[in-house]
């Protein structure tokens, strides 16, 4: 951002600026890696211990395998749009609408899954509960694609709108839709893992 | 400096600062916001919900948990940088000058300011009343153990005190070095104006701050009874006291995850000209090694609250053996974290320690290489040990033996630790200071420490010692008596870059011995208890270990003055202790070539470094 | 200067161990470090067997071997670098200004390698003791299995229960026959709890819909004292029952009245 350099770190350059800062979000995807190394962990320690033959309970229904892709298309499409704008500038506009719509609509996706979940039981007072681990992890998996979703809408929409702006340092712009890209190159990395482990059922 | 825009300077509207919203927020408007979103929050979940159901319950109160944390962030300013960063209008300089609190004098340190030297100082003051409200707690807990059968407290209370007392510290010993002196002091250390991130910075900082009335809230919702480790699924059937210890370790991973990432990008990226790796101050790297630890080791822990979170509001079953959930699943998730972890708290503690002994015994660091090769192998073997805290759960007994084996070989790059003090002490005349005694007080209680570690990962001992006091006992010589009392010198050592002042000496001394004097009566008394054969976590116990509990609350006690004593010295000291010239130690690092108070970027120049910071000493005859 | 006069100047690696060893400050800290050695030795050999409880196993002897053997073992290592940092801080200098400056001592890499070696050398020593510790008592529990007592252990909030499948009893205290192996299967009824028979020296979780197991070899009869040894909820502290290894007549004895009252224990 050009008014970045006039205080701050002494002047450094724009290509120091935007280095550092996908230098951290690379970090923060580490901690996300983490978290989905937990979520899957999960996912395959309790299928295989099957306590009580509970992971999928006697006619609890499950997602197809398709669903999980479903879940992770808006992910992939975003991340393959973006990819493109980076390489293109004159594209990058035009992909940064792409991205934006592609992550809207795959959020919507899976947000419609999560609504209509077909494991959820009542117990003897009635009350709703997850029937099955393999219907705890389910939820968990989809709440963090929505996580995922909503951040990077939230990032596509910021390209989108600092698109237009004029008063901007288009160098550090650049380094800016790099940083953008890792993130939106990690959630749909994490969008595929979510639907392989989400394929064993 | 490269071209700034397309527009020409002069038509650029630049916002007067004076009119930006950034200027009227702070601590109170924070506060107003997170308890209006807060009490919002659980006035509108309320209604219409049965709150005779446990689950709505816990539903209402994280919720309104949360929403006071992004509400007191909201209300100080935290979101505007990302906002104006959405709509294109990114801050001003003038608006990033006044986030750096420029002329504000002490308002700054009640503001979301960006200068790495008021968070270290906002860090350092959260870390004291962490670990006073943490200390009154372990007080009550001896209080209660002094005799069998005294009831001080009732079981409940005992078993939350237990709890709150270990989250409450392990919190605290997690930030004690890398808050304070990881954000004043390392900056400057290695010749950067400020930290890679500064918003974050401060984000990293208040974040945290949120986390803390979240944790106390705890004691009004009934307590927990669980431990500070909140093993499933007890921590499922848990009453309302439970969602405040989830949502504070929620919140602080977020504040974690966010200052592992600025620190480890710091480091990489803003080292001073001529500072390559091996002109690194030893402090700098471990550090670094240990919050890039934990950026990977963290999250794991987040995914345990969050599932025990489900399962407690939305009846998931992660942890209920009836609908396929298992306990042991926590338990792996809790310490894939928790082992990495505690290397996380130990290994800046050790190197403020490695950091301060060739200045006061006036040689070189002995073998650098050593040091770093000693973090490294233990942030590197952390990984792979966790279920040494599992052997006798019964999760998986054939790997116990492959557990056992990583788990002993951590003693070999920890013993390159003890290598590298010793060397540098070997044929030296310390300079005894109080930054000085804590070497001292380190080597005995990291000795102790290690030494009871090792039976500890001896899978047929820890048949026998495994939820003993023999445990608690081991890991407060690894985390208080090495951990803390690195801290202690360090901020003995830093003190006058701090603060401008001396630390009082003779407060310092007493303290220091009440304290190392108690702990060992604590802890060896704790050692023995355990050895008989007391279990770990119990409000009361047999006759049998009266004798051994009874020294222990002595030395605790001790302790507590050895504390208070210190408390007062910094407080007294920081208001009217002894002026302190720029470099009172005459030590090399670039920190002692600014004065005090630091400018706020600290460097006039920024400086060029040609040697690393350890050339003290005269050739061997 | 010619080659003999060389070969007269250059000191061997033996005479210069000698030199150092001859040094002030090196026999000090050997002295130091043999007295703290031998403080780690009586700790070891002393300590651990007087607080330990009464060994009633072959697992509880192994455990307190392992204490024993350990203390003594690390007790030069104790040894050594207390020496040097108790040398250290009686030569200490105090004042407002620095000392003089010390010898610049960078590394020392024979140093460094003989460190290293040595700690793997104690490391591999534990792990082996270890392993082969694992390796007799996982035999040992195979073996055993056909001629072993029984006991269903229970533990529930805040209480132990057992039942003796092969005598058909339900008891609240735990008492098992000396030279006989005994097999304990524990589950829980609620929350984890673990299982600790404390002079028997072998410890497992009691967890729900599973199963875990532990096997002792009592060796010694003596009062058992049973307890949970992992945070339960409220009365954890009180999670306590008692019991004993008896000789075989006592035990028959004691099965027998219990079956006498309908297999329950009163």
């Amino acid at each position: 951002m050009a008014h970045d350099t006039e205080f701050h770190v002494h002047h450094d350059s724009p290509e120091a600026i935007g280095r550092r800062e996908r230098l951290g979000v690379r970090l923060l995807i580490v901690a996300d890696g983490a978290f989905l190394f937990g979520m899957i962990f999960s996912w395959f320690y309790l299928r295989n211990l099957n306590v009580n033959e509970a992971w999928l309970p006697k006619g609890v229904h499950t997602f197809s395998t398709a669903s999980g892709w479903v879940a992770a298309s808006g992910l992939i499409v975003a991340a393959i749009a973006h990819r493109l704008g980076e390489y293109k500038r004159e594209l990058r506009n035009m992909t940064s609408i792409v991205v934006l719509i592609a992550l809207l609509v795959g959020g919507y996706l899976q947000w419609h899954q999560m609504a209509h979940m077909p494991f959820i039981t009542k117990d003897g007072a009635d009350r709703p509960f997850y029937n099955g681990a393999y219907a705890s992890n389910w939820v968990l998996v989809a709440g963090a694609n929505m996580f995922h979703y909503l951040v990077g809408a939230f990032v596509a929409l910021g390209l989108v709108l600092r698109g237009y702006r004029t008063k901007i340092d288009p160098t550090l712009e650049v380094w800016r839709q790099r940083t953008a890209g890792a993130w939106f190159t990690w959630i749909a990395i994490a969008g595929v893992l979510c639907a392989l482990a989400t394929s064993f059922k | 400096m490269t071209t700034l825009s397309h527009a020409p300077a002069s038509s650029r509207p630049i916002p007067n600062p004076e009119k930006s919203l950034i200027t009227k927020l702070h601590m109170g408007t924070g506060m107003v916001v997170g308890i209006i979103f807060c009490w919002g929050t659980y006035f509108a979940m309320k209604a219409g919900r049965d709150m005779t159901d446990t689950h709505n319950v816990n539903k209402v109160l994280l919720m309104s948990m949360f929403a006071w944390s992004v509400g007191f962030l909201l209300g100080i300013g935290a979101f505007i940088g990302p906002f104006r960063w959405l709509i294109g209008k990114d801050l001003t300089a003038e608006e990033q000058l006044f986030l750096a609190g420029d002329g504000q004098g002490i308002k700054r340190y009640f503001r979301y300011c960006t200068d790495h030297k008021v968070v270290g100082i906002q860090y350092l003051v959260g870390v004291m009343a962490m670990l006073g409200v943490g200390g009154t707690m372990a007080m009550m807990i001896r209080t209660n153990l002094a005799t069998p059968g005294s009831h001080f407290v009732s079981p409940n209370v005992y078993n939350s005190l237990v709890g709150l007392h270990g989250i409450t510290m392990i919190v605290a010993m997690i930030i004690v070095a890398t808050g304070p002196f990881g954000n004043y002091i390392m900056p400057i250390m290695i010749g950067a104006a400020d930290m890679a991130f500064p918003r974050l910075n401060a984000l990293s900082w208040w974040v945290l701050f949120t986390a803390i009335p979240v944790l106390c809230s705890a004691w009004f919702l009934g307590g927990i009874p669980t431990g500070w480790t909140a093993y499933a699924p007890l921590s499922d059937q848990a009453g309302p006291g439970m969602n405040a210890f989830l949502a504070t370790i929620i919140i602080f991973a977020v504040s974690t995850a966010v200052a592992g990432a600025n620190i480890t990008t710091t480091v990489i990226a803003m080292r001073a000209k001529g500072m390559k790796w091996n002109r690194v101050p030893i402090f700098v790297i471990g550090a670094t090694i240990s919050v890039a630890l934990a950026i990977p080791a963290f999250p794991t822990f987040m995914v345990a609250m969050i599932q025990t979170a489900m399962d407690r509001t939305i009846a998931t079953g992660f942890y209920d053996a009836n609908v396929g959930g298992s306990g042991w699943l926590y338990a792996n998730l809790f310490w894939i974290m928790g082992h990495p972890e505690v290397y996380v708290i130990l290994i800046p503690g050790v190197a403020a320690l490695m950091e301060i002994a060739p200045v006061f015994v006036r040689k070189p660091l002995f073998s650098y290489n050593a040091a770093i090769a000693g973090f490294a192998g233990i942030a590197g073997l952390s990984i792979l040990v966790w279920a040494h805290h599992m052997y006798m759960s019964g999760w998986m007994p054939s790997l116990n033996g492959p557990f056992m084996v990583t788990t002993e070989f951590i003693s070999v790059p920890t013993g390159l630790l003890f290598l590298v003090l010793i060397g540098t002490l070997w044929r030296g005349k310390p300079w005894m200071k109080l930054p000085m005694l804590s070497v001292y007080a380190f080597i005995w209680d990291f000795l102790i420490g290690g030494i009871t570690g090792i039976y500890l990962s001896d899978v047929p001992a820890d048949n026998y010692l495994h939820g003993s006091m023999y445990v608690t006992a081991h890991f407060h010589y690894t985390l208080m008596g090495a951990a803390l009392t690195g801290a202690i010198g360090g901020l003995a050592y830093w003190f006058p870059k701090m603060t401008g002042r001396m630390l009082n000496e003779k407060g310092g001394y007493i303290s220091f011995w009440f304290v190392q004097i108690g702990f060992n009566v604590l802890f060896l008394g704790m050692f023995i208890a355990g050895s008989q054969g007391q279990p770990r976590r119990v409000a009361d116990y047999a006759h049998l270990f009266a004798h051994a509990n009874l020294i222990s609350t002595i030395g605790a006690y001790s302790v507590g003055i050895g504390m208070l004593t210190l408390l007062w010295a910094i407080v007294h000291s920081w208001r009217s202790g002894k002026i302190a010239p720029m470099n009172p130690w005459g030590a090399k690092t670039l920190e002692w070539t600014v004065p005090y108070p630091v400018p706020l970027v600290n460097f006039d120049t920024p400086p060029v470094v040609t040697s690393d910071p350890y050339g003290y000493g005269r050739s061997a005859k | 200067m010619s080659d003999h006069d060389n070969e007269i100047m250059a000191p061997t690696p033996g005479a210069r161990i000698a030199t150092f060893l001859k040094r002030k400050d090196v026999s000090q800290t050997f002295w130091l470090g043999l007295f703290f050695t031998a403080v780690f030795v009586v700790l070891g050999l002393w300590a651990y067997p007087k607080w330990m409880p009464p060994v009633l196993s072959k697992q509880m002897q192994a455990n307190e071997d392992i204490m024993i053997w350990f203390t003594v073992i690390s007790a030069p290592i104790a040894g050594v670098v207390l020496a040097i940092a108790t040398k250290s801080f009686l030569n200490m200098h105090r004042g407002d200004t620095p000392p003089e400056e010390g010898v610049a001592i960078r590394t020392n890499t024979p140093v460094v390698i003989i460190w290293t070696a040595t700690s793997v050398l104690f490391c591999i020593v534990a792990i082996v003791w270890g392993l082969v510790a694992l390796n007799t008592e996982s035999i040992a529990a195979a073996t055993d299995a056909p001629k072993s007592l029984i006991v269903d252990v229970t533990g529930a909030q805040w209480a132990w229960s057992f039942y003796y499948p092969a005598q058909n009893i339900h008891t609240h205290t735990m008492n098992i026959p000396v030279d006989q192996p005994v097999t304990f299967n524990i589950i829980s009824d609620d929350v984890n709890h673990s299982f600790w028979p404390v002079q028997l020296g072998v410890k497992v979780d009691a967890n729900r819909l599973v199963t875990t197991i532990a096997h002792a070899d009592p060796t010694a009869t003596g009062p058992l004292d049973i307890k949970c040894a992992e945070l339960c909820g409220l009365y954890h502290a009180y999670m306590e029952t008692s019991g004993a290894v008896q000789t075989p007549a006592d035990f028959a004895s004691w099965v027998s009245s219990i079956q006498a009252t309908g297999g329950v224990e009163q």
